[in-house]
């Protein structure tokens, strides 16, 4: 059981960079999970944690040592890989034992762990069998085992679940957060899926381009993503963008996207007020935009009109895919909605949760007012 | 049924071919048996009237000391040569280090050098280091010369293995040697066969090292047999089974472990 | 991340290999080509400065130009006989029918053979006697009424050498069968069942999906057959022994050296014969490799 800790680490593949100044610091006995769409430095992260890769520059820790130079060997950990990299030529008993032979154990211990490991996974019918004669779950699990009877001092995850169907999927995510509770040591998790992220993570780091994007708790994420690119990538279906602009009148600030304009409530009003008149842009969830009829008690309600351009049926709610002038949206609304496709319709923003991001330092990736 | 004609016709090419594949062996296995009183160039075509093994027991005579020679000196040069292969595979495919991409080529372009280049100095050194007319310098020899081959096809084998078996390996605490005795070498047993084969083959079949290098009394069996076909008084029918005793050893490899041996000469043909 | 100790280890697990290589290939390469530029004629060697005498020489020698004549004969037939008839029988046996496995084995079996024993056997094959005397390939021509296939074989005034390349196809065919299936196997059978969609005959399948995904396979088969036939000298000796009508470079370096001691000329013509190997091989080797994906 150890903290891990990145500073200012720096990864360079020739003129590439694949982590540029990276800081994170993992407390013990967290769920970390690193999270981002491909080629965004998670795995790279993840590799130069577990020695697979050297870093550039900057160190990385565990507990208070620097690993830099320690071989992976050495730096007592444990990864279960996307691909699950079993021996094809040992038996389950023996992948899993193969760690602890190495390190002379004995073999009484030996059978212990990993006999107690596959009990706590229910593989203890599989432990002679090959890699080859068993399924996909099955080998997930043996690829976990693996790791737990090495009991190292932090488990890393490189997207274990990506090959698994998406039933088995959920069902696993549920069985790696109860491991994590009943282990009571550091999980470092890589994924693209942001629903892993936000079902399993005490913490999540989400990453873009080598640059660590945003670093916390999952509601904090949803809630407050601290830049465009979180907004974005956290959320399904995504947040709705739309440039626009603040404009004050008399007391009152409006967003003022062109084809609409809708009221900041008084409460949130002020935090604005300094961007009036600034060309910002307005984010909005499909979750915080309603049908008129079935909006919820209590809320700022702002209408907007829009055009319906497709629906989607989903049982327990509908996406409706809108336009509204130049700008396309998503709702995601109350399954007893009707509306019908290439009819002229009002929607209800909800002006209690929405974000504005101000482009004018960086405009790739204009960052959240607050 | 047209169709079903038109495969049947497909089979007259095959069998035409495959009878002129046979006509080789026809001869030596029919001239082979045939009493010494049955020999004539007339009837050669023609069936034994019963089965003799004379001829072999006089090929056998004459070849059994360099077939000892054969045996002796393939089975260290193929397998010598099949354990560097595989170190060198191993490397070059899981450890490169910087210039690795340059010297694999430069060890492969050892293959296909026509061996007339480096006769003479070969020869030269053999004397030098006192291995000339012996087993062991022939030995050395086929062993250097098949590092290429060898190294090639592991090195090929190896890449295919996913790196992440050699990082789970390593994280598993497994050093350099580790992963390779634990995990890759088991592994790869099967292109040990494979290599193994292709180089029992190699040197068995080899002449002209074989000629250069050694002294009579030393003759792999396939310079003697190619003196003995050169002298004009062992009879047509002797040599004849004498070809087929020099042939059987690598046949029976092919009869009976055909798939590797197949798969060997492909791993020759780089990419094909 | 490997530890500096490990990569050493790693590079001394080679090294014996890498200078068994550099010196074996590449010194004794520079090693003949000195020989190739000195006098050393005779039992003991001479290293002498004589610049490319022995390469201007042997440009004036008629025997060396015989050489070339018969190299270039026996590659033609040698090369392009192999492929033709290794990409018919690998067609044929690619349309899946009963007994492939058997037909395979046949045409491969030549494969596990010493050229010596080839030799020897197609020796007596292409006897070249005629009349009284007649006997091998002859006499069953006879026999069989196909009086105008007898011929005198390695014999043969000026296109004796042509005879050789019958028992190396006979011994190589196979192998361009056998790499032509594999490249037939590889071409993903949608691509024929697409072509077949969009109406193409079976023979345009061929000629216009087929072959023409062969290419790079006909181009190594070429090559390697091709370098083959430059150092072609086992099955020579064992057909014919060592005559002048069927003399080819190796031969001559041989006898050069081995018998008539004259070490720079044999030199020379073992590095004139790698030069024009390499000419094939380095652009060959270069392809292959880069075009390999990263791994």
């Amino acid at each position: 059981m150890a903290s891990v800790t990145f500073e200012h680490v720096n990864k360079r593949f020739g003129d590439f960079v694949a982590l540029n100044d990276l800081n994170i610091s993992i407390a013990d006995k967290e769920f970390l999970v690193l999270v981002g769409p491909s080629g965004c430095g998670k795995t790279t992260a993840l590799r130069c944690l577990a020695g697979l890769e050297e870093v550039t520059s900057g160190s990385v820790k565990i507990g208070d040592q620097v690993v830099n130079d320690v071989p992976p060997k050495d730096r007592d950990i444990a990864m279960v890989f996307q691909s699950y990299a079993l021996y094809p030529h040992m038996t389950v008993y023996d992948n899993m034992a193969f760690g602890l032979k190495l390190r002379k154990l004995p073999k009484d211990k030996i059978k212990q762990r990993v006999e107690n490991a596959a009990q706590v996974l229910g593989i203890e019918a599989l432990l002679k069998r090959r890699p080859r004669e068993l399924s996909g779950g099955q080998r997930q699990r043996v690829a976990v085992g693996r790791a737990i009877v090495r009991e190292p001092k932090v488990f890393l995850f490189d997207e274990p679940l990506s090959n698994l169907d998406a039933k088995l999927r959920v069902q696993t995510r549920a069985e790696i957060s109860k491991l994590h509770l009943n282990l009571q040591t550091t999980f470092i998790y890589v994924t693209h899926d942001q629903t892993e992220a936000m079902t399993m993570a005490s913490r999540i780091a989400v990453m873009n381009k080598g640059i660590l994007q945003q670093l916390d708790t999952p509601q904090t994420l949803y809630d407050k993503p601290a830049n465009m690119f979180v907004a974005g990538f956290i959320g399904s279906p995504a947040m709705n963008f739309f440039p626009a602009s603040l404009r004050k009148d008399g007391s009152e600030l409006f967003v003022d996207a062109n084809e609409f304009a809708v009221k900041v409530p008084e409460d949130r009003a002020a935090i604005y007020m300094p961007y009036a008149g600034k060309q910002v842009i307005f984010g909005i969830r499909p979750e915080d935009i309603h049908n008129p009829l079935f909006v919820p008690p209590g809320i700022h309600a702002a209408p907007v009109d829009a055009k319906v351009d497709v629906t989607e049926l989903m049982g327990n709610e509908i996406f409706l895919y809108l336009v509204s002038g130049k700008n396309s949206f998503v709702a995601r609304v109350d399954p007893r909605t009707r509306f019908t496709i290439g009819s002229k319709v009002q929607v209800a923003f909800n002006m209690d949760n929405f974000h504005i991001f101000d482009p004018s330092a960086n405009a790739d990736n204009p960052v959240a007012v607050r | 049924m047209t169709r079903k004609r038109s495969r049947l016709l497909l089979y007259l090419p095959l069998v035409a071919v495959a009878i002129f594949y046979l006509i080789p062996v026809y001869v030596m296995l029919v001239t082979g048996l045939k009493g010494f009183e049955e020999v004539n160039l007339k009837t050669m075509w023609d069936l034994p009237n019963g089965i003799q093994f004379d001829n072999f027991i006089e090929a056998y005579n004459k070849l059994a000391p360099h077939l000892w020679n054969s045996i002796n000196m393939v089975l260290p040069a193929a397998v010598i040569s099949s354990i560097l292969g595989s170190l060198n595979g191993y490397v070059l495919a899981k450890w490169k280090f910087k210039g690795a991409d340059i010297i694999f080529p430069l060890i492969l372009f050892g293959m296909f050098i026509p061996y007339q280049s480096i006769l003479i100095p070969l020869v030269e050194f053999m004397k030098t280091i006192n291995l000339y007319g012996g087993l062991p310098g022939l030995v050395l020899t086929h062993v250097i010369y098949g590092i290429p081959i060898t190294t090639l096809t592991f090195r090929n084998y190896y890449a295919t293995i996913p790196k992440e078996l050699v990082e789970a390996a390593k994280i598993d605490g497994a050093g350099m040697m580790g992963v390779y005795w634990n995990i890759l070498l088991p592994i790869s047993i099967p292109s040990f066969v494979v290599v193994l084969i292709w180089q029992f083959t190699q040197a068995w079949n080899d002449f002209l090292f074989a000629v250069v290098l050694t002294s009579p009394s030393n003759w792999p069996i396939t310079v003697a047999l190619n003196n003995m076909a050169g002298s004009q008084i062992v009879a047509w029918n002797v040599q004849m089974a004498g070809s087929f005793l020099t042939a059987l050893p690598t046949l029976l490899v092919y009869i009976f472990l055909g798939r590797y041996f197949l798969r060997g000469m492909m791993a020759g043909a780089l990419k094909g | 991340m490997r530890s500096k100790k490990e990569n050493w280890q790693a590079f001394l697990l080679v090294l014996p290999s890498i200078l068994a290589v550099a010196v074996f290939v590449y010194g004794f390469i520079a090693w003949s080509g000195r020989v190739s530029l000195s006098k050393w004629k005779g039992l003991t060697p001479d290293y002498t400065w004589t610049g490319l005498s022995n390469y201007v020489e042997l440009f004036h020698d008629p025997r060396f130009a015989i050489d070339v004549r018969n190299t270039l004969i026996f590659t033609v037939i040698f090369v392009f006989g192999s492929l033709v008839l290794g990409l018919l029988l690998s067609l044929l046996l690619d349309t899946g029918l009963r007994g492939e496995g058997i037909f395979r084995s046949i045409f491969l079996f030549p494969m596990a053979i010493s050229y010596i024993v080839t030799g020897v056997v197609w020796r007596w094959l292409m006897n070249p006697a005629t009349g009284t005397r007649i006997s091998g390939l002859n006499l069953l021509f006879d026999k069989l009424g196909l009086d105008f296939l007898i011929n005198q074989w390695h014999t043969t005034p000026y296109w004796g050498i042509a005879a050789i390349a019958l028992p190396a196809v006979w011994q190589m065919s196979g192998y361009c069968m056998a790499i032509y299936l594999a490249g037939l196997r590889a071409i993903p059978d949608e691509l024929r069942e697409a072509a077949r969609v969009d109406g193409a005959s079976e023979f345009q399948i061929l000629t216009g999906i087929v072959l023409p995904l062969l290419r790079p396979v006909t181009l190594s088969v070429m090559i390697i057959l091709g370098h083959m036939s430059l150092k072609v000298f086992d099955l020579i000796v064992a057909v014919a022994g060592k005559q002048l009508p069927l003399d080819v470079p190796a031969l001559y370096m041989w006898q050069a050296t081995f018998d008539g001691l004259f070490y720079g000329r044999g030199a020379a013509i073992g590095i004139l014969l790698l030069l024009s190997v390499a000419v094939l091989i380095i652009p060959y080797l270069f392809y292959s490799l880069r075009s390999e994906p990263e791994l």
